[in-house]
């Protein structure tokens, strides 16, 4: 029902690109001279907290965007667009606040797994793992309060204002290793071009192609996720609209309602 | 079937209107800033939080500069293992770990990771410091850290693994030892 042409090819070079990373990551690249083959791990590990961050920039941009097309109430023509550009960044917003919390989700549990092999414990409270939490928890909050009953034009606005407050922590899951003692390992690639790498050659570029791979996969999900969203929007509406012709269907009252 | 009441709304009379228009700013404005407010005690409230995580460990240096105020208190270590100095006896494992040329002697009494084998890694070790002579490479000590928690602190490079070409267990990472003024042992 959310299929398309273009989505079904999606998701077909998604599906090989997917089979492809897993030989790359398994079999072609080696292992580390430390870690040995749990480093495989980090083919999922890293690239997933890449696509989460990315998601989660994307739903703050698109919550100020909703934030920005209902900042008045325009009456009109003016004021349909903006209601519908509204919509659309609302369901961009939520889209990839899931999937952000998805890839949050899987780096999670994937660090969890690397730690317990080459740290020797599943969890510690350091400052990256527990701004990583706090990063889950309010993006989840994020989408609890997508699903409060409401009007969708407030409920659109406050969980725009819940998104931007929760992206203030993003910065700090990614610099938390530089601005404080972790048991984490610092960053091993630098933001930019020309930035240190600390990868042998095979698995620097293993960890891109896994990159690209998730950057594919979450493309795929998000765009079915937002048409899922668009059905659920309009079967609402079309539920109100069964209300009303049954309520216009009734027999008119003598004493009207008014307003206190 | 749900009600969608009031069934008829008249409008509003136009002073109630503008009444409500500016109470609901105002109560708009108290909104944003009670949610500022908010996210600045919570801002200010994680940044003091983490400041304690900030001490995550203390590096073997300065857990000996900070030996009389730490006591018997348990905090965490962090040092490079010395291979050779690595020893097993009766469950019980000893070994020294250096930070910036700063030895220290311990006594750790759990299994430890399966990377603690790797030679000179870094380690966090949970425990306090005890008192004892002991003889590290950096010269006699009055005391050694008592540890039951190891955990492996790997370094954020990553390097195949290459059978032609198995480092010198004996050679510190480059660097490490350079302003040392003693030897460490070798294997």
């Amino acid at each position: 029902m959310t299929g398309s042409v273009a989505t079904r090819v999606l998701g077909a070079i998604g599906l090989a690109a997917a089979a492809v990373m897993a030989i790359l990551a398994l079999w072609v690249s080696p292992a580390d001279a430390v870690q040995g083959d749990a480093v495989r791990l980090m083919y999922v590990h890293v690239p997933s907290i890449w696509v989460a961050y990315g998601s989660f920039v994307l739903t703050a941009f698109a919550s100020a965007r909703v934030l920005w097309r209902t900042r008045s109430g325009a009456g009109g023509t003016e004021g349909v667009i903006a209601d519908r550009q509204a919509r659309h960044w609302d369901r961009v917003a939520g889209a990839a606040a899931e999937l952000g919390v998805m890839f949050t989700g899987l780096t999670l549990v994937t660090g969890s797994l690397w730690g317990k092999v080459t740290w020797g414990t599943y969890w510690q409270w350091d400052a990256r793992l527990t701004t990583t939490v706090l990063l889950f928890v309010t993006h989840l909050g994020y989408l609890a309060l997508r699903r409060l009953p409401a009007e969708s034009r407030a409920r659109a606005r406050r969980s725009a204002v819940m998104a931007l407050i929760a992206v203030v922590n993003l910065p700090i899951v990614h610099y938390s290793v530089d601005w404080w003692r972790t048991l984490h390992q610092e960053a091993s690639l630098e933001i930019g071009i020309g930035g240190d790498r600390n990868y042998s050659g095979e698995m620097y570029w293993t960890l891109l192609y896994s990159w690209a791979t998730f950057t594919l996969i979450a493309l795929w999900i998000g765009i079915h996720r937002y048409r899922v969203l668009r059905l659920e929007e309009l079967a609402e509406e079309a539920a109100l609209e069964e209300l009303l012709s049954v309520r216009r269907s009734e027999p008119s009252h003598d004493e009207p309602v008014t307003e206190r | 079937m749900t009600d969608l009441s009031p069934r008829h709304l008249l409008p509003a009379e136009p002073d109630r209107a503008d009444a409500r228009r500016v109470l609901g700013r105002r109560r708009k404005a108290m909104i944003v800033g009670f949610v500022v407010l908010l996210v600045i005690a919570a801002g200010a409230a994680t940044v003091a939080g983490l400041r304690n995580a900030t001490l995550f460990f203390r590096n073997a240096d300065e857990a000996i500069a900070e030996r009389v105020e730490l006591g018997d208190r348990r905090f965490r270590l962090q040092g490079r293992v010395v291979p050779a100095s690595v020893a097993v006896d009766t469950g019980v494992t000893t070994f020294e770990v250096i930070h910036n040329c700063a030895s220290v002697s311990v006594r750790h009494s759990v299994d430890p990771p399966d990377l603690f084998e790797s030679p000179w890694i870094p380690v966090v070790l949970e425990g306090r410091w005890v008192q004892g002579d002991v003889v590290t490479v950096a010269g006699r000590d009055t005391h050694f850290f008592s540890s039951d928690n190891m955990l492996v602190k790997h370094t954020n490079e990553y390097v195949a693994a290459n059978e032609d070409r198995v480092p010198d267990p004996n050679e510190p990472p480059e660097g490490f030892l350079d302003d040392c003024p003693f030897e460490v042992p070798r294997l």
